[in-house]
């Protein structure tokens, strides 16, 4: 039975889920772009003020949701991620020929299912948060549906995601009929006594419909085109929060249930990892589209992460918390940056390399914030993304799991190629296309300043990154 | 891990034998077909054969987009009669928490059916889309 307790400890998701309920009556009763982006933005930063609220009361447990350290993680990162999509998206909507307002509704739909999903402990919360953060999306990126890359982009979401779901679904029809059991806990100790092929069966099936949401590398197919063809704002949410969510229960599932934890699917999550870090930093190389780039250099992101999950002990938790963070923050500001530029909506984004070239001597600002970004991408030292990196690695020294360490050395340093080669385009001195540019006033704009402190963060976090890990270690006791 | 190897092959040999069987049959039945059937080509062989009848027109037709919002809004009312039918079954036991998650449940529909009509997604007349576009 609910008790005040456990209301008191959903806040956060139970404020989500009003505040899209208010925007879609505020749309029925009057369309106002400003106005329904404002309150978007004024209900999440209540939601993301609730969960700091909440953060002492301890783990709280209903049947279906664990609301421990772990899921306030999760949807601290998701609130934030969904709160500069807004932003982003309010000057990017602004010119769009079309209803714009149903894409904050979409986005906060998004994000209430993020947060079911990483507080998930039972298969029907799994599916359920899984299946709310999908169903938004495939409406944000084929928001500019007369696009015929957006339009491409959410059918090719569609279809693919149906088929990764129905692998989901079917493994945990296996699982269920292996132990009749749906929670985590129970699954967990059912699967204990008696493992077999059935089990193993379900939880591998399992593991296919989640690693396509975060594009491991054989179920990878989808993420250049998608994240190519969708409007920024919606490829944004999609690199960050989506991927933040998915990959918290994957971690929950790996930590709490044995099924994953077996030799054989730790054989194969290893291998899973190796070649994905390799494929993502490969297949980068050749690409001329900077929102492909990023979708290759985020397949080969989570190739790293997988190194913490393959590990699962010690300091996996942390250093999943850690990557996470900087993953987010540099994500954001790359996206932010490619949105802008594409502020206000007029057809497809300028996102091809050669709108960037000699972006400096036009926007020297903007081009920082990319360039900070690209180097935190890149991982190097002063940029958050060198702590993250550090991470993995000492995580992987200390297990001695050197292949791991050598894929994710090798794979650093076919990234840094294709990193660095997208900073020499934006200081090359000979001007390219200006076919689109970001807004004279872009600096004081909301989404502008919202980029500039970013690229700060990447910064800060790099050169100073005690109190995030202190906050880290903090989720990771709360949650185990 | 050799012992189990040997007890899953015991238990689940059928299963196995099952798909080999599947497999064998299909290449059978295509491969068998393919070498011993005979072999004819022409100008309408090609064409697809229906009852003797070449066909006629188009296999796309095209249908008004309006059918497919019927059917999905359909969908959504259908599913929270079938929430509801469950609700009535249990009213006594669950109580009051048990009304007031109806209540959360019917007014969250509710606003959901207030914004349909309101974007016009209610008017099935194809041509009336003087709202959504009167707005921008």
């Amino acid at each position: 039975m609910l008790t005040m307790t456990h209301l008191v400890a959903l806040t956060p998701l139970i404020l989500v889920c009003i505040t899209a309920v208010a925007v879609m009556l505020g749309i029925a009763w009057q369309r106002h772009h400003a106005g329904t982006a404002i309150a978007s933005a004024a209900g999440l930063n209540i939601a993301l003020l609730s969960v700091l609220v909440i953060w002492q009361m301890g783990p709280v447990e209903t049947p279906l949701l664990v609301i421990d350290g772990l899921a306030l993680f999760a949807a601290i990162l998701i609130l934030i991620s969904t709160l500069v999509c807004v932003t982003l998206a309010h000057a990017y909507l602004e010119k769009y020929p079309g209803p714009r307002e149903e894409f904050y509704l979409l986005l906060l739909c998004a994000a209430a299912g993020g947060i079911v999903l990483a507080a998930s402990r039972h298969l029907a919360t799994l599916f359920f948060g899984l299946e709310l953060l999908s169903m938004p999306l495939y409406g944000m990126l084929a928001y500019a549906f007369r696009e015929r890359h957006s339009l491409e982009a959410g059918i090719k979401y569609l279809v693919l995601s149906a088929a990764a779901t129905a692998f989901l679904l079917f493994g945990m029809a296996l699982l269920y009929a292996q132990t009749g059991r749906l929670d985590l806990a129970g699954l967990a100790v059912a699967l204990t006594e008696d493992p077999n092929a059935w089990a193993l069966a379900g939880a591998g099936l399992m593991l296919v419909g989640l690693g396509f949401k975060l594009s491991i590398v054989p179920f990878h197919l989808w993420t250049p085109d998608v994240y190519e063809g969708g409007p920024g704002p919606a490829a944004t949410f999609l690199a960050s929060a989506s991927k933040v969510a998915v990959f918290v229960v994957l971690l929950r599932l790996v930590l709490v249930a044995p099924a994953f934890q077996g030799d054989w699917l730790h054989g194969l999550l290893a291998v899973l990892a190796v070649v994905t870090m390799l494929v993502g930093n490969l297949l980068a190389l050749a690409q001329s589209n900077l929102k492909r780039l990023l979708g290759y250099s985020s397949i080969a992101h989570f190739g790293y992460l997988m190194v913490a999950l393959v590990i699962g002990d010690g300091l996996a938790v942390e250093t999943v918390g850690v990557y996470l963070v900087t993953y987010l923050v540099t994500t954001l500001g790359a996206f932010g940056v490619v949105t802008l530029l594409s502020t206000p909506y007029s057809g497809e984004d300028a996102a091809a390399l050669h709108h960037y070239r000699g972006l400096f001597w036009r926007r020297p600002y903007l081009t920082a914030v990319l360039t900070v970004s690209m180097l935190s991408l890149a991982g190097i030292p002063f940029t958050a993304g060198f702590i993250g990196k550090f991470y993995i690695i000492a995580l992987g020294v200390e297990a001695e799991r050197w292949w791991l360490v050598g894929g994710i050395i090798m794979g650093s340093a076919i990234g840094l190629f294709y990193y660095l080669r997208v900073m020499v385009t934006l200081f090359l001195v000979e001007p390219g296309m200006q076919r689109r540019d970001a807004p004279h006033d872009w600096g004081v704009r909301a989404g502008g300043v919202v980029v500039l402190g970013l690229a700060l963060l990447v910064l800060l976090l790099g050169v100073y990154p005690s109190p995030m890990i202190e906050w880290v270690k903090l989720m990771a006791v709360a949650g185990s | 891990m050799n012992q189990n190897a040997t007890a899953l092959i015991a238990e689940y040999w059928a299963v196995g034998l099952f798909v080999a069987a599947v497999v064998t049959l299909c290449v059978f039945m295509i491969g068998a077909a393919s070498l011993l059937g005979g072999r004819s080509r022409g100008r309408s062989k090609s064409l697809p054969f229906e009852s003797g009848i070449i066909g006629a027109g188009s296999a796309r037709q095209r249908f008004s987009v309006k059918f497919y919002l019927v059917a999905m809004l359909f969908v959504i009312f259908d599913i929270e009669a079938v929430f509801l039918f469950a609700w009535s079954v249990a009213v006594r036991e669950v109580g009051w928490s048990g009304f007031w998650g109806a209540a959360i449940f019917i007014f969250i529909l509710l606003a959901g059916l207030v914004y349909d009509s309101r974007v016009g997604a209610l008017d099935w007349a194809p041509k009336r889309r003087v709202r959504v576009d009167d707005s921008i």
